[in-house]
């Protein structure tokens, strides 16, 4: 088998007495886009969290195109990661978050060429021009030079998807993305993620509560709930046919809701 | 703003009354005096307030420093500066620092102590505004990958400036107000003038009043300034009308 | 090295105490004194009538705008040229506690916008008067949000205090200055004074704490 593209490897992550991941495993292989579906408070974000470097873990390893990503490698054995072997593995992940967490002081185009510039030293021309071409992506070409304040809430995470694109990852992670949006909202963000997802070849893990959406652009769902991923499969048959009780339960709860 | 430039307004007004009031009577014989004590308290204020923001910016960014020995020094200043008067401060510097062999100008001593007091007031409203930027903010940028100084310099900063301006404002008015404080060290500021020229020619009411006056028109001066920074800093702040 | 633990202990120490006693009546006094002036300033401010509270709001601004040490030299030259003859003690504690009751009335009026309006309208419906309102429904409320901002002000007028020592009053700064010009020498008096500050602002910082708690313990139990 191919290496994964992200690769779990008993993850533990421990707030206090809370255990929120236990010993967690997940192999993404490259251009697979998974979504991680669960009920609230179950560790969801936590695992986006944890691949993201936002939070330490404590204990496992995560494997990043088979470079461990929280150790690095000395000789034979694996050591606590440096800072720099961090950021050179974290250059190759973007990530949605669920509050968009826009700069507000910088403009839509002050937003997408930030990074860019100061991360990667792109010269500030070429930055430009490539986060005009994405801002045209996602429809948002004529808003360049407004402050979020001044755009909705689906404009501001279409910018925020922009903006992580601009960094050009190889994995997208997206907390939720539509949740903090008024419904009338949703569909252009869902739009601009569904057409990523089948343009391009980004491994992308998605937590959401859009059931319909998962099943649409998954090309596998997991089941998270008590620290651990309890059942895993292909859309079609995990929402038509759950394996366990738990998932069964769950899905009927927010069917029967939405 | 409008009570701002109205107040500015009114400050100025009384001012020149009181100037042309002051020149068109025999009262003008101290005028000078007061005039070359602004000159001095202009320059103290003006050094003091550079000194302050530079202060105020070093001991935040310790206070809310990863390192522990940063942030406990940090910690210390500003307890130490403000727990104890600017006054006490102000004497120490001048009187007893000789002592052990370090003499500073009363022009130096006067910057020294007021910036190094205002330092550790400013030091708190800079680490306020510095936290109440949203964690969202840091963690976009971890996601980003950028470097940590340029998180610092590049996005908490200039949100965190937006916040601190009010609270700056209102030490500079306090710092304006406290060069009175500068005859302590010898210096002849509007107010020592005042002081010195009302022991000569016993014009309590219009000396004093005329001192007022320009503290009053310095203040509404920072107050105006103030007003104008907060409207171009916070112009991405519900910029939506 | 100049320190001469002898002089320090035997000589600086007893005056510096003496001089605390009179820092601390002056403290104590001009609070109070700001206090008591501030609540009617604060009532001409939220008044009915606008010219007063115009008026009364330039005064303020004014006050706010001016140092205090100015107004402290101006009471003192002025109050004997209009025939009043107080001690330097009395004609502190009152520059000092109108300079903050200026400012106290400000925290005043901030407490007094925060009740909200559905009271007024609660004790207009219950047809009380306005000044039984006053007393027993608005100041009630509109005290313990506002103790955190006037233990401030007590804290900061201790710290104020030193300036009375421009105008000779016996306080600590002026024991200290006074040993300076005896002695010729600064370090011990000057360093202990700030020393003495030090604690006793600490001790005040956590008293006022402590009031804090107690207020909103008791009044939202
Ligand atoms: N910083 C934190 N400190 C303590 N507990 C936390 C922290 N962040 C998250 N948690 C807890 O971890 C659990 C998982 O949180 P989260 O990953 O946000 O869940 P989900 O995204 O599935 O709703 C929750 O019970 C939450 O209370
Ligand atoms: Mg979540």
């Amino acid at each position: 088998m191919k290496t994964p593209k992200i690769r779990f490897d008993k993850v533990t992550k421990r707030y206090g007495e809370l255990t929120v991941l236990d010993s967690l495993d997940l192999d993404i292989a490259p251009g697979e886009v998974v979504a991680v579906i669960g009920p609230s408070g179950s560790g969801k974000t936590t695992v986006l969290r944890v691949l993201m470097t936002l939070e330490r873990i404590n204990e496992g390893v995560i494997w990043i195109d088979g470079e461990p990503m929280n150790r690095m490698r000395q000789g034979d054995a694996l050591v606590p990661a440096s800072q720099a072997h961090v950021r050179k593995l974290r250059s190759k992940i973007g990530m949605v978050f669920q509050s968009f967490n826009l700069f507000p002081h910088m403009t839509v185009l002050g937003n997408c060429i930030e990074a860019p510039i100061h991360s990667l030293g792109l010269p500030r021309a070429e930055a430009e021009a490539r986060a005009e071409g994405l801002l045209a992506k996602v429809g948002l070409a004529d808003k360049r030079n407004h402050y979020p304040s001044q755009l909705s809430g689906g404009q501001q995470q279409r910018v925020a998807i922009a903006r992580a694109l601009a960094m050009q990852p190889e994995i997208l992670l997206f907390d939720e993305p539509t949740s903090a949006l008024d419904p009338e909202m949703v569909g252009e963000v869902l739009e601009v993620i569904r057409e990523l997802a089948r343009t391009h070849s980004y491994t992308m893990l998605l937590v959401t509560h859009q059931m319909g959406f998962a099943r649409e652009v998954a090309d596998r769902v997991c089941f998270f709930e008590g620290g651990k991923f309890v059942e895993q499969g292909e859309p079609n048959a995990f929402f038509t046919q759950p394996q366990s009780p738990r998932a069964a339960q769950f899905l009927s709860k927010v069917l029967q809701a939405g | 703003m409008n009570t701002v430039r109205i107040s500015a307004l009114v400050g100025a007004i009384a001012f020149l009354v009181g100037l042309a009031f002051a020149t068109f009577s025999e009262l003008k014989v101290f005028l000078p005096a007061l005039l070359k004590g602004l000159v001095v308290t202009l320059q103290v204020a003006g050094l003091s307030f550079v000194l302050f923001l530079f202060c105020s910016l070093l001991a935040a960014l310790g206070r809310t420093s990863a390192n522990l020995a940063l942030r406990f020094a940090a910690g210390i200043y500003v307890e130490i500066f403000r727990g104890t008067s600017l006054l006490v401060q102000l004497f120490w510097l001048f009187f007893v620092l000789p002592e052990f062999g370090v003499v500073l100008t009363p022009m130096t001593a006067a910057v020294l102590g007021m910036g190094l007091n205002f330092g550790a007031y400013g030091a708190e409203v800079v680490r306020g505004a510095i936290l109440s930027v949203p964690r969202g903010q840091t963690e976009a940028c971890i996601a980003l990958n950028m470097p940590e100084w340029k998180r610092l310099f590049r996005i908490v900063l200039p949100q965190a400036f937006a916040i601190m301006v009010p609270g700056m404002t209102n030490l500079t008015i306090e710092l304006v107000k406290a060069t009175a404080m500068v005859s302590a060290v010898t210096l002849v500021d509007i107010t020592s003038a005042a002081v010195k020229q009302n022991l000569i020619h016993y014009r309590t009411v219009e000396i004093f009043l005329i001192t007022m006056l320009l503290y009053y028109c310095l203040c509404q001066v920072v107050r105006y300034g103030s007003k104008l920074l907060e409207v171009r800093v916070s112009r991405y702040r519900g910029a939506l009308n | 090295m100049n320190w001469d633990w002898t002089f320090a202990i035997h000589t600086v120490m007893p005056r510096l105490l003496s001089g605390i006693i009179t820092t601390i009546e002056v403290t104590i006094l001009a609070f109070l004194l700001a206090v008591l002036l501030g609540l009617p300033l604060m009532l001409l401010r939220v008044g009915k009538n606008r010219s007063i509270s115009v008026i009364v709001g330039e005064i303020v601004e004014f006050l706010r705008s001016t140092p205090l040490l100015v107004q402290i030299f101006f009471l003192f030259y002025l109050l004997p040229e209009v025939g009043i003859t107080l001690p330097p003690f009395a004609t502190g504690v009152l520059a000092i506690g109108v300079y903050y009751a200026a400012l106290c009335s400000e925290v005043f009026r901030a407490g007094f916008e925060a009740v909200p309006r559905g009271q007024w309208e609660a004790c207009t419906a219950l047809n009380l008067g306005r000044y039984r309102t006053m007393r027993d429904v608005i100041i009630p409320q509109m005290l313990p949000p506002i103790v955190p901002s006037l233990g401030n002000y007590l804290i900061v007028i201790f710290k104020e205090t030193p300036l009375l020592s421009f105008v000779a009053v016996a306080e600590m700064m002026q024991a200290a200055k006074l040993i300076g010009a005896e002695f010729y020498r600064f370090s011990e008096a000057i360093t202990l004074t700030g020393l003495l500050f030090l604690i006793l602002s600490l001790i005040c910082a956590a008293l006022v704490r402590w009031v804090e708690f107690i207020v909103n313990r008791r009044i939202y139990r």
